[in-house]
């Protein structure tokens, strides 16, 4: 029934993109109704198909491509519960969006692109096969660097978009290299008939390559799951490749929500999650996952306590909770196999909700204020009361408060302090605790920085002199729907978990946790998160609103440490001036300049090569003389040609 | 015998004569209607031809065949003189000659049409005459425009010329084998190989090349085609390039390949001397014309070059390849001459003496001018410089795919060395290309921004899907091609 519509999905965006880029100049509010029909439309097929094929069905459709290829839809648990919270959270961000960018004579494109973007991530988690999967995620690229050069006559916006597409790419390089290895053992194993195809079954297909796993040599394996990985951390903006995620900030803050923190970055621990049953044969790799993930969690925390900018303190929260749903498929894979999927995307999906709703109020703020500094701010709380609640409301979930025993709390509670169990089992089985260590030391940071962020923007006495006011209904609207998400989304865990955890077996294929059963942790480690959660409430509440510690003497530019964060651990300067400036430029680009210019082009050949095509068009141009004798004798001096061309080679009689 | 499936024929011929008698007798205020009554019958044509794509018969003494190779070319010229006539609604709008135009229009499409059904040598000549003759007069139709009647005259004298040499060489096949029916000269071939090497065969087949070679506008043949798309009406350019030229291909897959296979007479480097130097000789000179319709006049020569790498090798998937790039060709050149078009339009609607309107210059800013229109040429020089996904990527890779094959099943280098050739051609194109792009989007509009006439919208957003279509989901057109390829090797 609605599976049948199950290609509308992508396509109502696509048409909505087309539609809102030729028209929408003549439509109201920038043509914004179109995408957000389109996508509610997505929303509902989604949702539909949700209904249908609860609790263990899957859809499949395919379509051959060519030589050998196929376009296709699979949606099974994993990808349905992506396709609602891509939608729907797509479809607030609209909503909202028709708001904030109501003042930018540019909206059209805005709202064109916005939709080609949800097309494309729609289409990334609906794939049935990875060449699919990796289009459409080049595409996601693509819109994501469109986005995020949006205003592009603000220089700081054309670098930063070119930057996260350099940096990206990167990623995208390693993991298309992963897909031709993997073709390449894929077709070996073919060849040499120790598997084939199922009937119908193309061979990047994902069910084709799961069934192919045990066949596949582990080391190449290993390999292989390790480049789709460096996609993925390209992608999820994980250490090393996490510097242009911040820097992506410089795009209106609607698309921060949706691309830098609801959607796009998801994509990549998607992957993780898509391919997990390889990962899962590749121990290796997952132990590659689970300690990027750990270090990133961490690593990200510690500048986001120092960031002055609301929307970067928000991206670095983003690298480091992307950092935690790595961590998930890592450590909790080894310990319960298809579950940590479960885990994962719980989180993934519930970090949705409150992250993109932390940025809707970032939004909303500067909306406001019309700065993104938080120095300049405070005092907001008596004039954006639905903003500044349902900020902390995000800010609660994001810190993982709740209450347990009794199982009460914020999404973020239920699904972030799942993955520090995990992580915390991980290490009991294995006697590595230092995913363990990342994960906690983490979230004592993680809710120290929102809350510091949410106390200097809303307490307080206002630092600056802006007018400020409430943000107008359509943006408030999403913010409360997203708040009741956030609030209340932890509550399905169980039932999501046990949905998801099945998905691999629907398509036939079965993991098993390389470490035995899971016992319960102990009572300590079910209440550290909360506690270091609340405990970094407290400190955040002592400095930041009550003032108790003066940190004047810290944040200075004496202490090395403080600078050392600012500074972002001087990656930008290590990416950008070291290797992008020093290195590959004065090095590399400077000594090929001076091979082409002094050598090619300046003593060798001088210009010849450039110079030559030309001209030579110039001389055989004069050929054709214009006038129609010549003409008749190039015809019949080429049969002459042809004539001893052809005696030659025959010598005939 | 029922000749339904040569209604497409017989439709275009009936309504090209109605459309003179209709011309008689209405005013010039109404004749605008006729160009819509144009592309109504090359609908129903075009219908015809895709109903019935695996139609198969002979006809009329087995001077007429129909099969997949027939179809695909019909579907070919059907659709770059659909494209054409569409365009030519706005071009021509309040022309009082219209009827005049649109019959030739029609009356050289049948010609077309006969030439790749032609299973006899004297249908085929009768086929190319009559879609020579009609465009003759179409190429200078502008006849108060010195530049149209110059390369009328000058396609008209060449092209006599190559007729009568192609007319040589078929009285010379005749001479040898004593039939004009194709199938029976094949057969003749067949088994009397002593032939392959008498010097009477290698002229018979030289002359064949030239008059096809004339056509195609293969180098050395190739002088008249600059000098004519560049004076024609744009709109007749677009059906010079894109529609005539595949005549000489067909006819070429139908009589030389299969003769050049049956005499068992090693043309290989003939062929690939002729193809190597078309390319390189379209791209070389391409890049330094300032006309775009020279330019693209070079560029389809460029082209002609890279589908006669299909009679190199002569294996199915060549010849599917040839195929598939002639009709991307056929869709990504029509709609670039089109867009042209509109152009010359914009100019001549700033001002209406402007000389040369087709000059790189009036191409500054048209992004901004004309965006359909700059968008649309973007695609197609993509497209025509073989960038993925596009039709003229598809017919490109399949064709350099087949010779790289071909060049390791017989081990040879040096035809691997022309598959290198021929890519380097296609990088070097994309710097003539990428220069029209810089002028379209980066250089400032020298004017205001124009309404785009819907005719020409039409047509070009039509080669705009096709082009795109065929590369996105080539399945259907590559098995086409491999059935038509098929029925030119005789398996």
């Amino acid at each position: 029934m609605f599976s049948d519509f199950a290609a509308l999905i992508v396509l109502l965006p696509v048409i909505a993109f087309v539609l809102t880029l030729f028209l929408g100049k003549k439509l109201p509010h920038g043509g914004a109704y179109l995408p957000i029909a389109a996508i509610a439309g997505s929303f509902i097929i989604s949702l539909g198909i949700f209904l249908q094929i609860y609790p263990e069905g899957i859809v499949q459709q395919s379509i051959p491509w060519f030589a050998g290829m196929n376009l296709g839809i699979l949606i099974d648990p994993l990808a349905v519960v992506m396709l609602m919270m891509v939608s729907f959270v797509s479809m607030l961000i609209h909503i909202y969006a028709v708001g904030y960018m109501s003042h930018d004579p540019a909206r059209p494109r805005y709202f064109a692109e916005t939709s080609l973007f949800t097309a494309a991530m729609l289409s990334v988690v609906l794939s049935d096969n990875i060449l699919q999967f990796f289009i459409s995620w080049e595409l996601v690229g693509l819109c994501s660097f469109l986005l995020i050069g949006f205003w592009y006559h603000k220089p700081s916006a054309a670098a930063a978009a070119k930057k996260a597409f350099l940096v990206t790419r990167v990623g995208d390089v390693l993991f298309l290299a992963g897909i031709v290895l993997l073709y390449v053992n894929m077709s070996d194993i073919i060849t040499s008939r120790a598997f084939s195809l199922a009937p119908g079954n193309f061979i990047l297909q994902f069910k084709s390559m799961f069934d192919a796993i045990p066949l596949i040599d582990k080391t190449q394996l290993t390999y292989i799951t390790l480049l789709f990985f460096g996609g993925a951390v390209g992608k999820s903006g994980q250490f090393p490749l996490h510097g242009w995620l911040p820097d992506a900030m410089e795009g209106p803050t609607t698309v921060s929500a949706l691309i830098h923190a609801a959607t796009m970055v998801t994509a990549g621990v998607y992957l993780v999650a898509r391919t997990f049953p390889m990962f899962v044969a590749a121990p290796d790799s997952l132990l590659v996952v689970a300690y990027v993930g750990g270090f990133t969690a961490l690593f990200a925390a510690t500048m986001g306590l120092v960031m002055n900018d609301i929307k970067r303190v928000l991206a670095y929260s983003t690298v480091s909770q992307l950092g935690y749903m790595m961590l998930a498929l890592g450590t909790a894979g080894a310990v319960v196999g298809a579950k940590a999927v479960g885990i994962s995307m719980f989180h993934l999906i519930s970090h949705a909700f409150f992250k993109a709703l932390l940025f809707l109020c970032a939004g909303s703020v500067i909306h406001a204020v019309g700065t993104n500094d938080i120095r300049e701010m405070g005092g907001l709380f008596g004039k954006m009361k639905i903003t500044a609640t349902t900020m902390m409301i995000a800010a609660l979930a994001l810190a993982g408060i709740g209450i347990p025993f009794i199982n009460i709390g914020t999404a973020g509670f239920f699904s972030k302090d799942a993955i520090i169990e995990g992580a915390f089992e991980y290490g009991e089985k294995t006697g590595d605790l230092i995913p363990y260590g990342f994960a906690v030391i983490a979230a004592l940071l993680t809710s120290i920085y929102i809350f510091r962020l949410w106390f200097m923007a809303f307490t307080g006495t206002p630092r600056s002199e802006r007018h400020s006011h409430e943000s107008p209904g359509v943006m408030t609207g999403p913010l409360m729907i997203l708040a009741v998400f956030a609030l209340f989304f932890g509550f399905s865990q169980t039932g999501f978990y046990h949905y998801l955890e099945t998905n691999f077996e629907l398509m036939g294929v079965s993991i098993a946790a390389h470490e035995g059963e899971a016992v319960p942790p102990p009572i300590i480690v079910v209440l550290l998160p909360v506690i270091v959660g609340v405990l970094g409430f407290l400190i955040s509440y002592a400095i930041y609103h009550k003032r108790m510690l003066d940190m004047s003497k810290l944040i200075s530019s004496q202490n090395p440490l403080y600078k050392l964060l600012l500074n972002r651990y001087y990656e930008p300067k290590i990416g950008a001036d070291l290797i992008g400036v020093k290195l590959t430029h004065n090095v590399v680009a400077q000594s090929g300049e001076f091979v082409d210019r002094k050598i090619i082009d300046g003593l060798v050949i001088d210009n010849i090569i450039s110079n030559t095509l030309f001209q030579l068009g110039e001389v055989v141009r004069k050929l054709q003389t214009g006038v129609v004798q010549n003409y008749a004798s190039v015809t019949l001096l080429g049969i002459g040609l042809l004539l001893v061309l052809l005696r030659i080679k025959f010598g005939g009689t | 015998m029922s000749y339904s499936l040569l209604a497409p024929e017989i439709i275009l011929t009936i309504l090209g004569l109605v459309i003179i008698l209709i011309g008689l007798l209405t005013k010039d205020e109404s004749k605008n209607m006729i160009g819509y009554l144009s592309a109504a019958g090359l609908i129903a044509s075009l219908v015809y031809v895709l109903g019935n794509i695996n139609g198969m018969g002979t006809f009329f003494y087995n001077a007429l065949v129909i099969d997949p190779l027939s179809q695909i070319f019909k579907l070919i010229f059907l659709v770059v003189s659909l494209l054409v006539v569409i365009a030519s609604i706005s071009y021509f709008k309040d022309n009082r000659n219209q009827d005049e135009y649109y019959a030739l229009i029609l009356l050289s499409t049948v010609g077309m049409m006969v030439v790749a059904s032609a299973n006899d040598l004297v249908t085929l000549f009768v086929g190319f005459e009559l879609a020579s003759m009609s465009t003759y007069v179409l190429a200078g139709f502008e006849k108060r425009n010195p530049a149209s009647l110059e390369a009328a005259l000058k396609y008209f004298i060449i092209g006599s010329l190559s007729s009568a040499l192609m007319l040589f060489g078929m009285s010379l096949v005749y001479g040898i084998t004593g039939s004009t029916n194709i199938p029976a000269i094949i057969a003749y071939f067949k088994t009397n190989p002593l032939f392959a090497t008498s010097s009477l065969d290698i002229i018979a087949m030289i002359f064949l090349i030239a008059g096809f070679g004339f056509k195609m506008a293969l180098v050395p043949f190739h002088m008249w085609a600059p000098d004519t798309y560049e004076g024609s009406p744009t709109v007749v350019s677009s059906l010079l390039a894109a529609g005539s030229k595949k005549m000489g291909f067909v006819a070429a897959f139908r009589v030389l390949v299969l003769a050049l296979v049956a005499i068992r007479m090693d043309v290989q480097m003939a062929f690939a001397i002729l193809a190597v130097i078309t390319m390189t000789y379209g791209n070389i000179v391409a890049i330094s014309q300032r006309s775009i319709k020279r330019m693209l006049a070079y560029s389809s020569i460029a082209q002609a070059g890279y589908i006669a790498l299909a009679f190199v090798v002569t294996t199915q998937m060549s010849i599917a390849g040839g195929v598939l790039l002639a009709l991307g060709h056929a869709l990504m050149k029509s709609g670039a001459f089109i867009a042209v078009a509109v152009v010359g339009y914009m100019v001549l609607s700033d001002n209406r003496n402007a000389k040369n309107t087709d000059d790189l210059d009036n191409f500054a800013g048209l992004g901004k001018r004309a965006p359909i229109t700059a968008f649309s040429l973007f695609v197609f020089f993509l497209a025509l410089a073989g960038i993925p996904p596009s039709a003229g990527f598809i017919g490109k890779f399949v064709l350099f795919y087949s010779i790289t094959i071909e060049a390791v099943a017989q081990a040879s280098n040096w035809l691997l060395f022309i598959v290198i050739i021929a890519i380097l051609n296609s990088a070097l194109s994309i710097y003539y290309y990428a220069r029209v792009i810089r002028y379209m989007y980066v250089l400032p509009p020298v004017g205001e921004k124009i309404k785009e006439p819907a005719p020409y919208v039409i047509a070009i957003l039509l080669a705009v899907i096709g082009t795109i279509g065929v590369g996105i989901y080539p399945e259907p057109f590559i098995r086409m091609a491999m059935n038509a390829a098929s029925v030119v090797l005789g398996v």
